[in-house]
Order: structure tokens, then sequence, then C-alpha cells
């Protein structure tokens, strides 16, 4: 007269016979499905990206990537670099809208050296009428884009572009009257921050 | 069976010990973290005080938090949960009072050495080196006196949690020792080993795995005794246990270079890395769904139990960053996010909510216990955990979105991808600066939690009385047939197969055509033996872990190869490469002996912590600071300083960029030629002199580890220093700048001049892996 045994619950709902510390039990449920196609799925990925890669070698290395992207970089900019000459560049210092963008970028890149009255202090004052690599429209444009590194000036030409340039210079010539006297000058001293 | 009963008394006054040390480092780490999260935005809080500055403080914060907080609180953890489990009293006192005392003298001699400037310039690696040796001997202590603890148990099972505890401690020791093999130059300075990309390789492997292995597998561990305590549960799945700790220990190991993504390093560690992480991604999911599952039922409790409240959070925060984890590991999401504070918040989702609940939920847990006395209040402990949560929220929120718009901004280019859209970085620190504010208020309402907890403690600690736990045990004789010798823990199917599995996936990943057909050939095979094999042998396999889980060594063996194999396949091959064809297309020039020392300046005020030295093969990073560093631009650096963060802008290439004189006047007030710079100002630099003496030891010890300089007599390099700074003197006086040679800012000075200056070399055909 045994009683009818229980169906047997699924083989995961049973506790494993081991006691820790007099109460700590455990289950051996099964391993969530979803959880079980994440770690395949890495894994999958894994011997895809390596083949991919490593192996074929169809990915370009990190630096042939960054050079391909660099030279359409630089042919753009080839393209796009504008014509400056001196006239035009003085047209461009009595439009205000130049001279104001001009002035944004100066202001948020140039002063911390030539100051925000352009007077110079780490730089050089560039209100007076003496230059020292050249005050003519163009040679000021030169110098910015291509920079005086023995002496400290950035080449500007990478970080702000053609047009930038253009504008900042606009903005500096706006200080200055076409035909003033050009005077050379050797070398600046820098000036202490107040 | 004999009847013999004994009674066992625990040895929880260490316990009690560890468990009021880490309220305190808890404290003093948030603090400190709550005051640098405040320098960045206010830099008068620097105090122009050298012990006080940025660079200083930010490495106390994170050991104090890692090694002192956590490292206390698993300590607690791991000997009040073993006892109990392996049903032995902690095996020596003496030891057990040793490694307390140790190792908080550790922490205090941290504390007194890294704001004075003693540091190996290595992230979470700062500590000199006399204290790197007190702390590898006292891990020993930990570890003899765990292991000699199993030796002695009454358990004959080991538990799921011990699987960790072995883990954590043979892995941390590997790691720390190598990340810290260094050669002294004084007393108080050294220099590892390694350099440049290797140096950068073996602290990432231990970078990453001092997360891995000090901040995850303990706590999952505990986690895995207390949760199920608190809960009055079952373990979810014993079987989920087992795959997901066997992963979780053998893939971590690997992940180390996703530290280090878009950088020199060589390619194929790059992807190893990444693709690495994405696997890690379940198996740190099995640890959150075998601790939140267990739960199951119980769930009714977390309205009333401030410990399952914060145990249940705390799980949730690691399940969130160990899917944060994968996802920056992804190269091009690392992009975007390194560097910036989005790893910040990362890394906080971390230690705030998983380390520091769980830490709180274990506090909570044990102090009625080991105290015999009700918690002061319930009310508190809840309102510690809504305020800590809010705190996490408000930080982790503030710094994704902090990061995220930086990130964007910095990457940003505009022109058809010509220019970039916010050249000045100022412009870029300056957006982000109202969440950088809103990052101090949840750093400070996380502490404010932590005050609470501490208030707690302390009333809970008035009149209470310290109590041993205490079972009875039978004496029983250890069955005789479960002994697992040599062969049986290695030669039987589940570790051949593993084995088999790492050595053909290895073969076909870096093996040449021949060897990679090979071992593809010989992984497919092994996986249909494997799934043939399986249906009729699984109960066997089985029965073979059952009987591994009686053996200790051997179980802590199979281990120790589990997370070695890793660490070998990564690191070895690119320390044994001749430095040579590590270089690329550049090398750098060695230092003069007065760089050198401006260099040790750099690292001594801890530059590294705000401003990277590595231009990653990213177009925006190349229009932002010129063209991407090569291997051998770093080659000779001991230590590497490629950084991980970039509060300030990159200086691979900042030599030569600005006038000697613009330096001078940055580092006395930043703000006079960076305005919006949150930079802190290094007055001590022009009056300090330079410490000469120091450098023929210095050049000697460089000279040993390989780096090319001449034999110098001590006269000889005194006269180089001499030579250099006096005409960097005058032409800074000639500049406008009056400052005499021999102050610690001219060999600064002359360090960041020369820094991206190299030479070309003919590159190298086939570059050796």
């Amino acid at each position: 007269m045994t009683p009818t045994p229980k169906p047997t619950p699924p083989d995961q709902d049973k506790l494993r016979p081991h006691v820790f510390d007099g109460d700590i039990q455990e289950y051996d449920k099964r391993l969530p499905n979803w959880w079980l196609m994440t770690l395949y799925g890495a894994i999958v990925f894994w011997a895809g990206y390596w083949f991919y890669y490593e192996r074929a070698h169809y990915g370009p290395t990190n630096a042939a990537a960054v050079e391909q992207q660099l030279a359409i970089i630089e042919a753009k900019r080839l393209a796009a670099t504008p014509a400056v000459d001196d006239a035009s560049l003085w047209k461009m210092s009595r439009n205000p809208v130049f001279v104001e963008a001009g002035r944004a970028t100066f202001n948020s890149t140039c002063v911390s050296c030539h100051t925000e009255k352009l007077t110079g202090g780490i730089g050089a004052n560039l209100v007076d009428q003496l230059w020292i690599h050249g005050g003519k429209p163009t040679e000021i444009y030169a110098t910015v884009t291509n920079g005086v590194l023995a002496k400290g000036m950035p080449p500007w030409g990478p970080v702000l572009g053609g047009k930038k340039i253009t504008e900042a210079v606009a903005y500096v010539l706006s200080y200055h009257q076409e035909g003033e006297p050009i005077e050379v000058q050797a070398a600046w001293v820098p000036i202490a921050p107040k | 069976m004999s009847d013999q009963k004994i009674t066992i008394e625990y040895n929880d006054r260490i316990i009690r010990h560890f468990l009021i040390a880490t309220v305190i480092w808890g404290a003093v780490g948030m603090l400190v973290g709550v005051l640098i999260a405040s320098q960045l935005n206010f830099w008068q809080l620097n105090f122009s005080t050298p012990w006080l500055t940025f660079g200083r403080l930010r490495p106390l914060h994170t050991n104090a938090v890692i090694f002192a907080f956590v490292g206390n609180m698993m300590f607690a953890g791991v000997y009040y949960s073993t006892q109990r489990l392996v049903k032995a009293r902690l095996a020596s006192d003496f030891l057990s009072a040793v490694h307390f005392w140790g190792w908080q003298l550790i922490i205090v001699a941290a504390a007194i050495t890294l704001p004075l400037g003693l540091t190996r310039g290595k992230e979470y690696a700062e500590l000199i080196w006399p204290i790197n040796i007190a702390v590898a001997l006292i891990w020993v202590v930990f570890a003899v006196n765990f292991f000699w603890t199993l030796a002695r148990r009454r358990e004959p099972a080991l538990y799921v949690a011990i699987w960790f505890y072995i883990a954590t401690i043979i892995t941390v020791a590997m790691l720390y020792i190598v990340n810290h093999l260094s050669i002294p130059t004084s007393l108080l300075h050294s220099y590892g080993v390694f350099s440049g990309v290797q140096d950068a390789l073996v602290q990432w492997w231990y970078g990453h795995n001092a997360v891995a292995f000090f901040l995850t597998t303990p706590i999952l561990g505990i986690m895995y005794y207390f949760l199920p305590k608190a809960a009055g549960r079952p373990v979810y799945s014993y079987r989920l246990s087992v795959v997901h700790f066997w992963s979780l220990v053998f893939l971590y190991i690997w992940a180390g270079p996703h530290h280090l993504l878009n950088t020199a390093l060589p390619g194929w560690l790059q992807n190893l890395g990444m693709t690495f992480s994405l696997m890690l991604w379940a198996p740190s999911w099995g640890g959150m769904l075998n601790g939140l599952l267990t739960l199951r039922g119980a769930w009714d409790k977390l309205r009333t139990d401030p410990v399952l409240k914060f145990f249940a959070a705390g799980v949730t925060f690691y399940g969130m960053s160990t899917f944060e984890g994968p996802l920056l590991s992804i190269k091009s999401v690392n992009a975007l996010a390194h560097y910036s504070d989005w790893i910040i918040a990362h890394v906080h989702a971390g230690a705030l909510g998983w380390n520091g609940f769980m830490a709180a939920g274990l506090i909570y847990w044990l102090l009625p216990r080991l105290w015999s006395k009700p918690l002061h209040s319930v009310a508190l402990a809840n309102l510690h955990f809504w305020v800590s949560t809010v705190g996490i929220l408000l930080y982790v929120a503030a710094m994704w979105t902090s990061g995220i718009t930086q990130g964007l901004m910095l990457n940003a280019t505009t022109e058809g991808g010509t220019l970039l859209a916010y050249p000045n970085f100022l412009d870029t620190l300056n957006t982000i600066r109202p969440l950088m504010l809103m990052r101090v208020i949840g750093g400070s309402l996380y502490l404010g939690g932590w005050l609470i907890l501490i208030y707690n403690f302390c009333r809970t600690l008035q009149g209470a009385q310290a109590v041993n736990g205490t079972i009875e045990v039978h004496e029983e004789a250890p069955a005789p047939d479960t002994k697992l010798g040599l062969a049986g823990t290695f030669c039987n199917a589940p570790t051949v197969f593993s084995v088999l599995a790492v050595v053909f996936g290895m073969m076909w990943m870096v093996g040449n055509d021949l060897v990679s057909t090979a071992g593809l050939a010989g992984g497919v095979l092994s996986l249909i033996a494997l799934y043939a094999l399986i249906p009729s042998r699984a109960q066997l396999w089985n029965g073979w872990y059952e009987k591994l889980l009686l053996n200790a060594l051997p179980f802590t063996l199979l281990t120790f190869f589990a997370v070695v194999a890793g660490g070998l396949i990564q690191i070895v091959p690119t320390v044994l490469v001749q430095k040579a064809q590590n270089v690329e297309d550049r090398i750098q020039v060695p230092y003069t002996p007065l760089e050198l020392a401006g260099r040790d300046i750099f690292v001594r005020e801890g530059c590294y912590n705000c401003h990277s030295q590595m231009i990653r093969t990213l177009v925006p990073d190349i229009l932002r600071y010129g063209t991407y560093s090569r291997l051998g631009e770093s080659i000779y650096d001991h230590p590497f300083q490629w950084g991980s963060k970039r509060t300030g802008p990159d200086l691979a290439r900042v030599g030569g960029k600005y006038p000697d004189v613009w330096h001078i006047r940055h580092m006395e007030d930043p703000r006079s030629v960076s305005a919006g710079s949150n930079m802190p100002r290094y007055p001590w630099l022009l009056s300090n002199n330079l410490d000469v003496s120091v450098l023929p030891a210095k050049i000697k010890v460089q000279r040993m580890l390989g780096v090319p300089y001449p034999a110098l007599s001590a006269q000889a390099i005194f006269d180089d220093v001499g030579r250099q700074s006096r005409t960097l003197s005058r032409d800074l006086r000639l500049a406008g700048a009056n400052v005499a040679p021999e102050k610690e800012i001219v060999a600064l000075v002359a360090y960041l001049q020369q820094l991206g200056k190299s030479v070309p070399v003919a590159p190298k055909p086939a570059a050796a892996r």
C-alpha cells in the first residue's frame, strides 16, 4: 500500500544535497538560453573578427586606416585653400562681417600670447608698425599659417584652416591702414602679465 | 563516525578589526574623492600647496578606495565567511593580526608618501618600492593564513565563495609582483623594469585585473556567502556558478589591452583585448544572475531589510557596469569615450554601486552578529541607502553626459571634416563644468550616506558586547577515496579539453599559416569530440568536478593555470621581442640628464593623471595634437606616461609648440596664458632647487635597464645639467623671465620642450609577433 510516488520534479528544481554553514543551499538550474546565446554569440564574434582582421587581413590596420582618412582631408584642404593677395585681405579688413568673425577666432586662439588688445604679451605687439616676419597682409597670413616654431608661434594652418586664418588676419589688419609704414623689428621681448 | 564533539570558536575579533578599518578608510577615501572632484571645478582648492594638488591626491583617492576601503572590506568578508564555510577557526591568530596591522601600516605609509610626491607614476601602482615589498609580504601572510585554514577544514567540499577567494589570492599576487618589478635608485625611488609599450601592456594587464581580482572576484565570493544567508534562499544555480567562475577567471586576464585601444599598441593585441572583453560580458552577467535570481521568493524582504536592499542594488550596479565595460571595449565606442568622463562614470558605477553597496550590506549584516546587539536604527540604514542611491545616480548621470559631451566636442570637425570644430581644448572643458559640479553633489551625497552609516555603527557599538561565533562539530575521519592526485587533476577530459581549446585557439590565432590551419582543424575536431562525448560522459565529468571540490591544492593549481594563460600569451612576446622591432618608424632620443630630472618632476607631480602622452590613430587626435604616436617614441620611458584621462590636452608633441617662457608663466599661473583653465598652480617649481645629486644613481639604473646612455661620471652628469640649465635660464631671461638655472622649473621645461622629439628610422619589414 505504498502511496504512488509523486512525479519527480524536473532535475533542475532539486536542491543539491550539500548544505554549507548550516543553511546555504544550491539549486542546479539550467543556464538561461539567452545567457548562453550571449556567450556563444561573443565567441562567434571573436572568431569572425579575428579572422577578418588578423588572419585574412581584410580590414586595414589602425595606421593604414587613419593615413587613408588623412589623405582625403589633405586633398579637401588643397582644393579649398582660398586665394589670398594683399588687396583682397585689405578689403576684407574693412568688412565688418569678416572682422567680427576674425575677432572671435582671435579671442579664442591668439589672446593667450598676443593679448585681447593685441598689444603683445608672450607674443609680439600686433597694433604697432613694427613687424618681425613681415607686415604685408600675405606675409602675416603666411606667418599665422606656417608658424615660427623657433620663436614659439605655432603653425595654425592645420588647426584653423584657410578661412579662419583669413578672417583673423583681416581682424588684425583692421587695426592698420593700407600704406602705413612697415618697420622691421629684430625680436620681441615678452612682457610679463599684469 | 566517531562521536567526539568539539566546539570551535571562530576568530571574529579580526573581523571586527577589519570592519572598523573598512568604515574609517571608506570615509577617508570618499572624502578625498569629494575634494579632488571639487578641485577640478575650483582650482583654488588646490591651495597652491604641493601636497594638496590634484595630481598627488588623485592617486591617494584611488589607492584609498581600492586597497584601503575595499581591501579591508574584502578581508573582513573573506575571513568571516571562510571560517564558517570550512568549519575551522582561522589557522593562526598571529598571522591574522600581522595581516591586519601590516595592512593598516601600509595604508598609512601610502597616505604619507603619495601627497609627498613619492610615486612610481603608474596608476593604482603608485606606491614606492619599499611599500611594494610590504604589500607583497602581507599578501603572502594572507595567503598562508587562508590556505592553512583550508588545509585544516572540517568541511570537505569547497563552496563557490571559496573558489573566488582562491582565484583572488593567487592572481593578485601574480599581477602585483610582475607590475611592480623595479630597480631602486634610492630608498624612496625606483624605475620599473619595463618601458614604453611593454610597460603600458603590463600596467593595464595589472590595472584591468586589479579591477577583476581585487574589486570583483572577492566581492562575488562575498556575495555567494552573504546574499543567500540574508535572503534565506538557495543559490539559483550551481552549474551557472561553475560555468561563470571558470569563464570569468580565464577570460578576464586577456582583456587588459582594451585600456589601450587605438593607441600605438600593436594591432593584434588591441583586437585581442576588444574581442575578449566582449566574451567577458556573459560570464560577468552569470554572477549577476546568480545573485539576483537567488532573491526570487525573497523580494518582499527588500522592503524591510536594508541589507538585502544594498545587496540587490549592488548586484544590479555590477550588472550595469559589466555591460558597460564590454561596450566601452568596442574600438569605435572607445574612440569617443576613452580619456573622457564616461570612464569615470563607469568605474564609479562599479566602485560606489557594486563595491560600496556590497560593503554597506556586509557591514549592516555583520554588525548585529559580531557585537550581539540589534542595529541601532534600521530607518537610518534605509536613509543611507536612498541618499547613496540618489548620489550614485547623480554622479553617474553627470559623468556620462559630461564624457559624451566632451568626447563629441573633441571629435567634432567642420569644413568637410578638415578642421576641428573646437580647436581650443578649454572650450570643451568649460562646457562640462556644470556637470562636474553635479558630480561633486552626487559624490557628497554618497559620502553623506556613509557618514550616516558611521553614526549608526557607533551607536550600535555603544554598550554592545563583542561576541565570537561558535560551532559544534563532529570530528570525522575524511573519506579515504577523495584524493585527486596529479594525474586525477590534469589527466581527465574536462581539463584536457580546456587545454586543447586554448592551445588550438592560440595556434589558429597567432601561428603561421601551417600552424594556424592545424589549430583550426584541431579545434574543430575537439569540438566535435566534445559534442559527441557530452551525452554519455556528462555525469562522469560532473563527478570529477565534485571530487575536485574536495581537493584544495589541485583546484588552486587549475585556477592558476587558467589565469596565467592570458598573461603569458600577451606579455611574453612583447617583452621578448627585440626593442628595435618595437619602434615603428621613429625612435626617441634619450633624455639629457636635465630632461630626465624634469621628467621625474612630471611624474612626481602626477601630471599623467590629467595629461596623456599618446596621440591615437584617430583623425580628431591627429588634427588636434599632431601625427599619431609611434611605439619608438616612448621606448625608453620608465615608466610609460601614455595616461588614461585627458582633463587637459595631450602632451605627446607639446615640445616646441610654445616658447619656454610660456611654460614658465603657465606653471606659475595657468590662467595667465590659458583663460578658463582648471589646472593647479605650481609656484614651488619656481622656488625649489633641483636635486641633482640623485641623477648619477638614476642614470646608472636607466643604463642597466637598456636606455642607451654613455658611461658618464657623476661630474660629467652635473656638468651637462649645468650647461643645459644655464643656457635655458639665459634664454628665459632674454625673454623676460628671470629664473635661476638651478630651479626645478628649468628641468621641467627642458623635459616638456623635447616631448615629441624623435629621429626617423627605417621601418622594419614584417615586425615580429
